[in-house]
């Protein structure tokens, strides 16, 4: 167990910056998740922390220990891939003991420690075979397999779900934290999809353009956005964000806030039908246990509401729509947070 | 840096040894026959330093020179394009799925894998010959065949078909380029009402440009650097009449019958200059007619 | 079914069936065609091959495919026709194109190795240096290689023809080979690198096993090429001992006065053999080396 420090960490491209200075400390035995749109530098962050990509600027520690020159091998750290990467010509039970004979390591030491990564993602039956002759979920399993023999300090991931499909995705996000719980070893995960971010993530940190713009727990995130970019990133489907002037919004009209207020942002869930400004649903999306409904407001603002699943809403209709202001976000004109109702929350 | 330096060290050691070869084997020669090129040099005396003088007199004088151009000339002019108009011709036979292609192309292919042989030259020798097999079956049809090898009229035509007959390797590129075209736009074509002719003209050879233009810069240079076939059909002199001296050969008997290694190295430096000119000339003008996918107009 | 609706069905029916009778009659005439283009396309070869069984006085002019009488005498005359065994001439070949094999895979996937994965100062520049010798004659480069070589007392040795296949003079495997590398993952490399792999052992223990189809097709390539290879054997080797099968064949050739036709044509063929073989065996290779890579 480690834990990793970036202290003003860059990457440029030539003259084209793409990291911009991040500070970053990851917590020993913390599941850090990297989250962010594409082309927001998050692989190349966790790259650099690998060892696969060069660091143009800055330090990086892994356990206290400065790495920026160690080559990946060097580091005492796996990485699973998106791709898995597993060598096709090559066993299952080649694959996993690889890594450890290019170490050295006894023969009897590396056959303990691939019986018990087999034993522990039950693969067992598969040691002999090769990466194409398994499915989807099972690649990523051998995968998982090759990062743990290692028994390293640090784990990294790379988008390790985007190629499976959407159940097998939410089997094995249970079986990553299953396998985060059993081992407590530090985790840094890159997905950009928030939801795996959510769900796994000791903390996050949401990554935008090379800036980090936030560094948090879930739960930090989603209720104490640090500024509009975080608000409307995290969060599906995404808060209503709303231009503010003069203490209040054009449709909902004065609300008697500091004249600073920019935005104010709601998200879906605190939207309540049945009372307040008119608008006009334009569309409703049926979930089962919940719907979402789509506003237009009389100056053209569009909103997204949610509903309760059993609400008797049809597309055309009129609905009256209105929020607590306690469980909104207000932004300043440079996007950053301000903290009217926090300490009531 | 120290990353760099480990990556540079890595990288290098891997190039090692293409590196020392194409220090000593391609550019080291090239500038030192370029130096040879302006001087006298029989092996036995060291290089005497002449200046433009080789130049001059090839330009000048050499009418052996000149011929030698005019049959290489004439040989890439017409093997080429037949080469390559057969190659397509038979890939696109060959393309529309039809039964046992792979024997058909198998067979169609056969002749360039083995046509490299010295063994298919002396073969091609042998057929060509004034009562040679070929003059016999010119016979069955009423045909009084000449003299091939003997009549310098007709034995660069030997060494032509020669040539064409290998049209292996480009009719296998074509056949994968063809491949490479969706079928839907010919159905679309077939939808607008497009004749076969119109399709040919409209469809396959636009998207099959680049590799038309591939091939033809690829024979263009083998044929210009051919040499076994007329080294043996000739018996190694360019005869008869010099109707086979192609600049190959010319080159060779220079330097290594006649020793002139100076002359003989100017020589190789035109025709350096000949191919890199061909090859410019191909990409220069293949900007009007090759367009490659994925870009404008 | 009404009236109305059958009949366009009926005439659908014999439109198709029209149709489907073009179609065949079509397929076949361009059967009849290939077949007829085909035969003649390898009438040469099978003329050698027929030729290297008949006596030597009814090859000429016969263009008949089935010898009259079939001999094997010209193959035991043949092989021992000349003053020095075609056995040697054989060994000799077989010597300079195994070990010629084994020098281009080797440094040609070095170089690839190094083009298509590694990242260093200059890569660029020397990418399209390597390129450029694509278009270099051979003739440009053999008077001062041939020079270098007298000098260093190489000529008369199979030295000029085997060391440089070890500095990866051929450009067209290294092109070959760094199309194939390029088309496997990195992420094999990278999932490597954290294994501990040095950039040799990334080289040998994956990408060197996930890419035994482009080396077996330059490994055969660069066979035949060896093996027809006549400029070079010309150039460098004067002893008839040392001499490889194209030259033997044209001393064969070229002995003007009552030229063995017959066994010259049975060497012919027995020259011929180890690429016939290699084309039947690995056709699939072949063609697809040279649709990948335009190899001539």
């Amino acid at each position: 167990m480690a834990s990793v420090v970036l202290n003003d960490v860059r990457k440029a491209y030539g003259k084209h910056e793409v990291i911009h200075g991040v500070d970053l400390e990851v917590r020993s035995g913390e599941f850090m998740v990297l989250v962010g749109p594409s082309g927001c530098g998050k692989s190349t962050l966790l790259r650099m922390i690998a060892g696969l990509e060069e660091i143009s600027d800055g330090l990086i520690s892994i356990g206290g220990k400065v790495v920026n020159e160690l080559p990946a091998s060097q580091r005492n750290l796996s990485m699973v891939f998106q791709s898995y990467a597993l060598y096709p010509h090559m066993s299952v039970r080649r694959n996993l003991a690889f890594g450890l004979s290019n170490l050295r390591m006894p023969r009897d030491e590396i056959e303990r420690r691939v019986t018990e990564a087999a034993r522990i993602l039950q693969i067992g039956e598969l040691m002999e075979r090769k990466p194409r002759q398994l499915s989807g979920g099972q690649k990523q399993r051998v995968a998982i397999g090759r990062a743990i023999v290692r028994e390293p300090q640090l784990f990294l991931f790379d988008e390790p779900l985007s190629n499976l499909d959407a159940e097998l995705r939410v089997q094995m996000r249970v079986e990553l934290a299953n396998l985060y719980n059993r081992l407590g070893t530090t985790m840094i995960y890159v997905t950009h999809d928030q939801v795996e971010a959510m769900t796994m993530a000791s903390r996050i940190t949401v990554l935008n353009a090379g800036n980090i713009e936030q560094v948090g727990t879930p739960y930090e995130l989603y209720n104490f956005p640090r500024n509009r970019f975080v608000a409307t990133f995290i969060g599906s489907p995404k808060m209503n964000m709303l231009a503010a002037s003069g203490g209040g919004t054009a449709d909902f009209g004065a609300m008697g806030l500091p004249a600073d207020v920019a935005h104010v942002g709601v998200r879906p869930e605190h939207l309540v039908l049945g009372s307040g400004v008119a608008g006009k649903v334009t569309l409703v999306e049926y979930l089962g246990s919940e719907i979402f409904v789509h506003l237009t407001l009389p100056s053209g603002q569009q909103l997204l509401a949610q509903a309760d699943g059993k609400a008797q809403i049809r597309m055309g209709d009129a609905a009256l729509v209105s929020f607590d202001a306690k469980a909104a976000h207000y932004f300043g004109a440079d996007g950053t947070r301000l903290p009217l109702y926090d300490a009531a929350a | 840096m120290n990353r760099v330096i480990r990556k540079n060290l890595a990288g290098y050691a891997f190039l090692l040894p293409w590196l020392v070869g194409f220090l000593l084997l391609a550019i080291g020669p090239i500038l030192f026959s370029l130096y040879l090129s302006f001087t006298k040099y029989n092996v036995i005396n060291p290089p005497q330093w002449i200046g433009l003088d080789n130049y001059a007199y090839m330009f000048g004088r050499d009418a052996r020179f000149r011929k030698a151009l005019q049959v290489t000339f004439t040989f890439v002019a017409f093997a080429v394009p037949a080469k390559l108009v057969f190659a397509l011709a038979v890939a696109m036979l060959l393309d529309k799925g039809i039964r046992a292609i792979g024997i058909y192309r198998a067979l169609f292919y056969l002749p360039s894998i083995l046509g490299g042989s010295i063994a298919v030259a002396i073969l091609w020798r042998n057929l060509f010959n004034a009562d040679g097999v070929v003059n016999t079956i010119l016979g069955f049809v009423g045909i009084d065949g000449p003299a091939w090898l003997a009549d310098p009229r007709y034995s660069l035509w030997t060494l032509i078909v020669l040539a064409v007959w290998q049209f292996g390797s480009p009719m296998l590129i074509f056949l994968a380029g063809l491949r490479a075209i969706p079928q839907e736009l010919y159905e679309a074509a077939e939808i607008d009402a497009a004749g076969k002719v119109k399709q040919f003209f409209a469809i396959t050879v636009p998207l099959l440009a680049p590799v038309i233009f591939f091939n033809l810069v690829l024979q263009m240079i083998e044929a210009f650097k051919s040499f076994s076939g007329a080294f043996i059909i000739s018996g190694g002199s360019g005869a008869p009449l010099d109707s086979l001296l192609f600049y190959t050969v010319y080159l060779f008997n220079e330097a290594f019958s006649f020793l002139r290694m100076g002359y003989a190295s100017a020589l190789a430096w035109v025709l350096l200059a000949i191919i890199a000119a061909f090859t410019a000339i191909a990409f220069w003008t293949s900007k009007y007619w090759v367009h490659y996918e994925g870009e404008r107009g | 079914m009404d009236a109305a609706l059958t009949e366009p069905l009926a005439l659908a029916r014999s439109l198709r069936a029209a149709k489907a009778q073009r179609a065949k009659r079509a397929a076949l005439l361009k059967h009849v065609f290939l077949i007829a283009a085909s035969l003649v396309m390898i009438y040469p070869l099978l003329w050698m091959l027929a030729s290297s069984f008949k006596p030597n006085n009814q090859i000429f002019g016969d263009p008949s495919l089935w010898p009259r009488e079939v001999t094997w005498a010209n193959y035991p005359e043949g092989w021992n026709g000349m003053a020095v065994s075609f056995g040697v001439f054989f060994r000799n070949s077989l010597f300079v194109t195994i070990l010629s094999v084994i020098g281009n895979v080797l440094s040609c996937s070095f170089t690839a190795y190094a083009f298509a994965r590694l990242e260093f100062t200059g890569k660029r520049l020397w990418f399209a240096l390597m390129m450029m010798t694509l278009m270099i004659p051979y003739h440009v480069v053999l008077i001062p290689q041939y020079l270098t070589f007298l000098k260093l007392g190489w000529v008369d040795t199979y030295l000029p023809l085997i060391v440089p296949q070890f500095l990866a003079g051929d450009a067209f495997f290294i092109f070959l080979m760094v199309q194939f590398f390029r088309q496997l993952p990195r992420e094999l490399d990278e999932a490597a690198m954290i294994d501990g792999c040095s950039p040799f052992k990334i080289y040998w223990a994956i990408i060197m096993p996930l890419s035994i189809p482009a080396i077996a097709t330059a490994a055969i390539f660069s066979f035949i090429w060896t093996w027809d290879d006549f400029l070079g054997p010309l150039v460098y080797l004067n002893d008839v001992k040392d001499y490889t099968v194209p030259l033997a064949l044209r001393m064969f050739n070229s002995q003007d006065s009552v030229t063995q036709y017959g066994q010259m044509f049975a060497m012919s063929i027995l020259s011929l053999l180890p690429i016939f073989l290699f084309f039947i065996i690995f056709q699939r290779l072949i063609i697809r080396g040279i649709a990948m890579s335009g190899l001539k």
